[in-house]
Parts: C-alpha cells; sequence; structure tokens
C-alpha cells in the first residue's frame, strides 16, 4: 500500500491502471477531464499496457468501449456533463449488450447556461439506461469504487456497466490522502476478465440483431435479473474488499447515528462529509438526528430505504440537480420505496448544491431545522440567491 | 366484426391493399382499422397487415391472431410462414395464385379462393416480371369473395388514395372480381378455433446470435432466381459487384456460381449483365 496525495480524477486513473485496463477509450476535449490526461501518460511511459483509442466524440468513445467489451476486453472511458449526454443512445446499447465496461463521470451541470460546477443532472438524466451508478463521497472512496466496480460489471450474474460518479470541483480538483493498494492485492481481488464468448477476432457473429416483439421483452427481462443481481453481489465484494484493504464503504446505502435518530436526511456525493459534521453537532445539543449516503443510484436500494424508514419519522432527502419534475429524483424514489408502508415518515424534497453551489453547514443546519419543524411536501429550493444577502459588483 | 390478415412481401403492396381496404369499407359506411407490421424493412421481406371491420367503431388494438378472412399476397409464403395460423375453421383463405383452389385444400378446412393476380398486373402493367404489384386485383377478389366491401368501393378507394396508377389498378380490381374462382367446398369439420402457436423460446443469454450471417441462409423470401448461361457469360464479375448479398462466388477458373443460400431474386445481377447471360426465373 502506497499513501499518495490524489485528486478524484487522479484516483479514477490509478484505480483503472490497478484494474489493468486493457483498452482506454477517450474523446481528449473538453468536457473531458485531467482522467485520461493521467491515463495517457502512463499508456505513453508504459506503466499500462493499454489500447489507447482517441475517438472524435463522447458518442464514440462508448461505442469503443462496447466493441471492445464485446472482444472480451476490460475497458475504461471517462466523461462529463454534456459529453455525458451525447453518449445517451450508446448508454442503451452498452447495457443492452451486458457489456462490462467501468466509466468515470465528473459530475457537472448541464447547459444553458454554461457551467462546471458540481451538479447531478448529468448523470440522472442517465438513470433509465440499466448503469450501475455509484455516487462517491472522496477520491479514497473513488479508488476503492472503480476496482469494485470492475468486479460488480464483470460478475456472470450482473454482465452490467457501471458508472462511478464524483463530484466536480469537490473531488474531481480536490487533493487529499488516498490509500493506493499493492497491484499483488488488486490483481488477486480483481483477476482478468473471463468473458462470456461474446465476439471473437476472425469469427462472424452478430450482436443486437433485429429482435421483434415475440422476443425483445425476454432480453428487457434479463437485464432486469442483471440489476436484481447487483446489490447482493456488491455485498460480497465488499466483504471480500475489506478483508483484502480493511476498507468497507458500507453498501448502497452506509448510514450515521440513525438508530435512534427522528429525522434523518439522504445525501449523495460530497454534500455527506458536511452533513455528518452538522449531525455530530447537533446530537450534542440533543437532537435526534442522522445520515443516510445514497452511494448507489441505480439500482435503487429501495429494501434499505425501507430499513431506513422502519425507524426515523421524517427523511429529508438532498438532490444535487433539477430534473424538471416535481420533486427532486432521489426524494422520488425513497417515497416511491416507502409507498404503502404502515407508519411510513414523512419525506421531505431538498435541492441543494445545484450548478456548483456550495452545500455549507449552515444550509445543512437549515434542512434539519425544516425536517424537525414544519417539513413541506417539497422539494424546497435552498440556498436561492434572492433569499440572501449579497454583495452585489459593481 | 370481420378480421382479415394480409400476408406479402416488402414491396407487393399487402400493407397499401390493407389500407385501401379500409377506405373502401369506410365507403360503404363501415368502420375500419388497418395497420401493418413489419420487422425488417426490405423488399421481398415477409409482411403482415391487418384490418378490422365492423358496424360500429372498432375498440380493439392489437394483432389480428384469428383472423376470419386470410389475403396471401405471394404463394411462395404459404410454405415459408404460417399463413393459416388462427384462421378459424370454415374461415376464408384467398391465394394470388395461378393454381386451382381445389390444389390448395390441403391448406385446412378453409373455404379456399384464388386469383392469377400476377397475370392480372401484368395485363395492366402494373410493376414488372420480376415483382409484379398484385394488391389491387387481389382487393378486387377481395370484394367478390368476402363479401364484406363492394367493388365499387374498393375502385373508388383506389381511384382516390392509390399512390400511382390509379386507372389501371382500379381496372385491375376488377379484373379480380371477375376471375376469382373458389374452391368447391364439401362439408367443413367443426373445429374450435385453432390452437395457438406455440414458439419454443431459447434465447441467448445475451442478445448475441452467436452465429455469423454466413451459417444463416436469408433466401427465404426468393420468388425469382437468377440462371447463368455460362456461353454469354464474360466474367467480367459485374454481377458479383453488384451483387448486395454476395451471393456469388467464382469457381476456380473464374466462372460466377450462384450461392442460393445468400440470393433474395432482387434481380440486380441480371439488370447489370453486359452480355445479358442472367435470366430471372420464377421458383417452383
Amino acid at each position: 500500500m502506497t499513501r499518495l496525495v490524489l485528486s478524484g480524477n487522479s484516483a479514477q486513473s490509478y484505480a483503472a491502471r490497478l484494474a489493468r485496463v486493457q483498452v482506454v477509450a477517450a474523446y481528449p476535449i473538453t468536457p473531458q477531464t485531467s482522467i485520461v490526461e493521467k491515463l495517457a501518460d502512463f499508456v505513453a511511459d508504459g506503466e499500462l499496457p493499454a489500447q489507447y483509442v482517441k475517438v472524435e466524440s463522447e458518442h464514440s468513445a462508448l461505442q469503443v468501449c462496447v466493441s471492445a467489451a464485446a472482444l472480451g476486453a476490460r475497458t475504461y472511458t471517462a466523461t462529463s456533463s454534456q459529453g455525458l449526454l451525447l453518449m445517451h443512445e450508446l448508454l442503451h446499447w452498452a447495457s443492452g449488450l451486458r457489456a462490462p465496461i467501468v466509466m468515470g463521470v465528473v459530475n457537472r451541470a448541464v447547459a444553458p447556461p454554461w457551467n462546471i460546477g458540481a451538479d447531478h443532472t448529468d448523470t440522472i438524466a442517465q438513470r433509465d439506461t440499466g448503469w450501475v451508478q455509484f455516487y462517491a463521497e472522496s477520491n479514497q472512496e473513488v479508488l476503492d469504487t472503480v476496482l469494485q466496480a470492475y468486479r460488480l460489471a464483470e460478475d456472470l450474474a450482473v454482465r452490467l456497466p457501471v458508472m462511478v460518479n464524483e463530484d466536480a470541483f469537490y473531488l474531481s480538483h480536490t487533493v487529499e490522502p488516498v490509500d493506493v493498494p499493492d497491484p499483488a492485492t488488486v490483481d488477486a481481488f480483481l483477476p482478468p476478465r473471463t468473458p462470456r464468448a461474446v465476439l471473437e477476432l476472425g469469427v462472424g457473429a452478430r450482436v443486437g440483431s433485429f429482435t421483434g416483439p415475440d422476443h425483445y421483452v425476454e432480453f428487457r427481462r434479463q437485464v432486469a435479473r442483471g440489476l436484481e443481481s447487483v446489490l447482493p453481489t456488491l455485498t460480497e465484494i465488499e466483504v471480500d474488499y475489506a478483508r483484502r484493504t480493511g476498507r468497507d464503504h458500507g453498501g448502497p446505502l452506509p448510514t450515521y447515528r440513525v438508530d435512534d435518530a427522528d429525522a434523518v436526511l439522504v445525501t449523495m456525493g460530497t454534500m455527506t462529509t458536511t452533513a455528518r459534521k452538522v449531525v455530530d453537532e447537533l446530537r450534542t445539543q440533543g437532537r435526534k438526528v442522522g445520515l443516510a449516503k445514497l452511494r448507489v443510484f441505480r439500482p435503487f436500494p429501495a429494501e434499505a430505504v425501507r430499513a431506513l424508514g422502519a425507524t426515523a419519522d421524517r427523511i429529508g432527502v438532498v438532490d444535487r440537480s433539477y430534473t424538471f419534475a416535481g420533486l427532486g429524483a432521489a426524494a422520488t424514489e425513497v417515497r416511491s420505496a416507502l409507498y404503502g408502508r404502515t407508519g411510513a415518515p414523512t419525506v421531505a424534497s431538498f435541492l441543494a448544491g445545484v450548478g456548483g453551489r456550495d452545500v455549507t453547514p449552515q444550509i445543512v443546519h437549515r434542512m434539519f431545522d425544516a425536517l424537525l419543524s414544519e417539513p413541506g411536501t417539497g422539494p424546497a429550493w435552498m440556498d436561492l440567491e434572492a433569499e440572501r444577502e449579497v454583495t452585489v459588483r459593481g | 366484426m370481420i378480421e382479415v390478415r394480409f400476408h406479402g412481401r416488402g414491396g407487393q403492396g399487402a400493407v397499401v391493399a390493407s389500407e385501401l381496404l379500409a377506405h373502401a369499407a369506410f365507403r360503404d359506411g363501415k368502420f375500419p382499422q388497418s395497420f401493418p407490421f413489419f420487422g425488417v424493412e426490405r423488399r421481398g421481406a415477409p409482411v403482415t397487415a391487418y384490418a378490422r371491420i365492423d358496424d360500429r367503431p372498432v375498440d380493439v388494438r392489437t394483432s389480428v391472431t384469428a383472423p376470419d378472412i386470410v389475403v396471401v399476397l405471394d404463394a411462395g409464403l404459404l410454405r415459408r410462414v404460417p399463413v393459416t395460423a388462427g384462421l378459424r375453421a370454415g374461415g376464408l383463405l384467398l391465394v394470388n395464385s395461378p393454381r386451382r383452389p381445389e390444389e390448395l385444400a390441403g391448406l385446412g378446412p378453409f373455404r379456399i379462393a384464388a386469383v392469377d393476380a400476377a397475370r392480372i398486373a401484368l395485363r395492366h402493367g402494373l410493376g414488372s416480371v420480376t415483382l409484379p404489384i398484385v394488391n389491387t386485383a387481389v382487393l378486387g377478389a377481395f370484394a367478390r369473395v368476402s363479401g364484406v366491401v363492394s367493388l365499387d368501393a374498393v375502385r373508388a378507394a383506389i381511384e382516390s388514395f392509390s399512390p400511382a396508377r390509379q386507372v389501371e389498378n382500379a381496372a385491375a380490381a376488377s379484373d379480380g372480381y371477375t376471375d376469382v374462382v373458389t374452391a368447391e367446398v364439401g362439408p367443413i369439420p367443426e373445429l374450435g378455433p385453432a390452437s395457438p402457436r406455440t414458439v419454443p423460446l431459447v434465447l441467448p443469454e445475451d442478445p448475441v446470435a452467436s452465429r455469423s450471417s454466413e451459417t444463416l441462409p436469408t433466401a427465404d423470401w426468393r420468388s425469382l432466381t437468377p440462371v447463368i448461361d455460362l456461353g454469354r457469360c464474360t466474367r467480367c464479375n459485374f454481377c458479383w459487384k453488384f451483387c448486395p448479398d454476395n451471393a456469388i462466388e467464382f469457381d476456380a477458373a473464374g466462372w460466377p456460381v450462384l450461392r442460393g443460400e445468400f440470393c433474395k431474386g432482387c434481380g440486380i445481377c441480371a439488370a447489370e449483365c453486359p452480355p445479358r447471360a442472367i435470366a430471372m426465373r420464377a421458383e417452383a
């Protein structure tokens, strides 16, 4: 094990190198990130014997990964915001063709207006593409999750692509100490991919051919079975990873001080760290609050949410995105998971941190205050410019 | 409600026939519904179209699985597509065929009608020898043997809505009405609704066809076969160059050889052959 000071982007690159990815495809221009720059360095310096394919768009980047994965390769790509949106069509091809691609995504706001701050709209908009989605809280979690993501994606019961998402700036450009496991440790945890026979060089075969209504739905059902296998498989993977590295990220919905909590805030990504500190503060004041981090958004951990709802009276869900709907995307999922349960908690929806705005301790306090007093049905927009005193330039 | 299923090949006009039938029924004061169902949109590929005709608005939106009437625009489909699936005993089966309907009696306990629509179409200059447009002649025959729509309404629908050659198509419908022959049917055994067709479902775990297209014969919709006259062939390779399905190969001496399992009978090789050494011959 080596401890390095790494950015979230470099944590992605180091993890891909440790995973011994065989094909990296990247569109190298904005909104691309330093993730693929670092990987290009690794390949150029002979530290990663991978095929590095530069392409003309994110759409093509993912197509290269889909094709290489069909040939049995372990593949990686990375993108962000508008680039991810351009990939949308190929995201469906990847999951439908059961391609175990792992992709790093730097969560950035979607234009217009142009903005490169942390915001989950880009990945939430890919909710219905059949990809597994992780949201990371720290650079350590980024690195560990990429390694776990390969085990998960390539598990023969799962066989689905995985996104490992990190907040722009708060992780992507933040440097902090990261424990980088030894290659031997990773090799033992993540052996080379044992691909199913999909395509073979020199042997004619077809993938994704026309399939009418008589069989199409059965293929969709197979994808659904893969998704159903994700969370049980992740549990096994995390146990093994913890045994080898000492680190356990707590499954799809790790909780903090929820056991006797009246009010629980559900967060995603980096805001979790700040919110955890606020929970400690409120606890010292005797207020019974807790925290749950939505680490896996797809497949949605509905069982874990129901377990949470069995004890908490009030749940507030913080979405770092506005999805043009009545409620935040995660809040909608949480409410849906709790629907029809006797004694189900009130679920409030908060929108915070949209477009890269800071989610400060003060904002977290205000969300807990609202939750403990009169939680509306939402969504409550936190920290709107018009509602606070600002210094206007000029 | 009368439910009709059309079977044809892409390019023969099955879809248009179904639409024209709807227009004709509407003119007769009925409430029609018509829609096509197809997979690969290719000339020659099997195509299905559905029509429903009722005295009140049609209140179902599903494919027709238990038709009262089946119309087959290409007799070659009889041995490749289960055209009679779900057709109830005593139902009407109308086939474009030069054969006598009695010769088709083996298809099942149905009222069987036959009309040589290809001959009628060619008589009126509709389509080509390789692909006669038979739909309007068949529709005229349909008016006669089904009694569901009048010939006048069929002709009027063709004159208003046929995409081209309205006069010739209306004349073809009249000829179909005149020429169609119905088999003298004996007593039809009392049968319940046909048993649903069951397809064994063996899917790969991934949406992958494990075989190459090379191993899948794709010529099953061919109705014409190119016959190469090696006496006129100059081994110029044009047939090989223009064949869209790589169905032409060469023997050791460089003479073209047809790979019948991939030839769809499109006739491009015959059209492009400089010494006119290729003729398209109708399949038996």
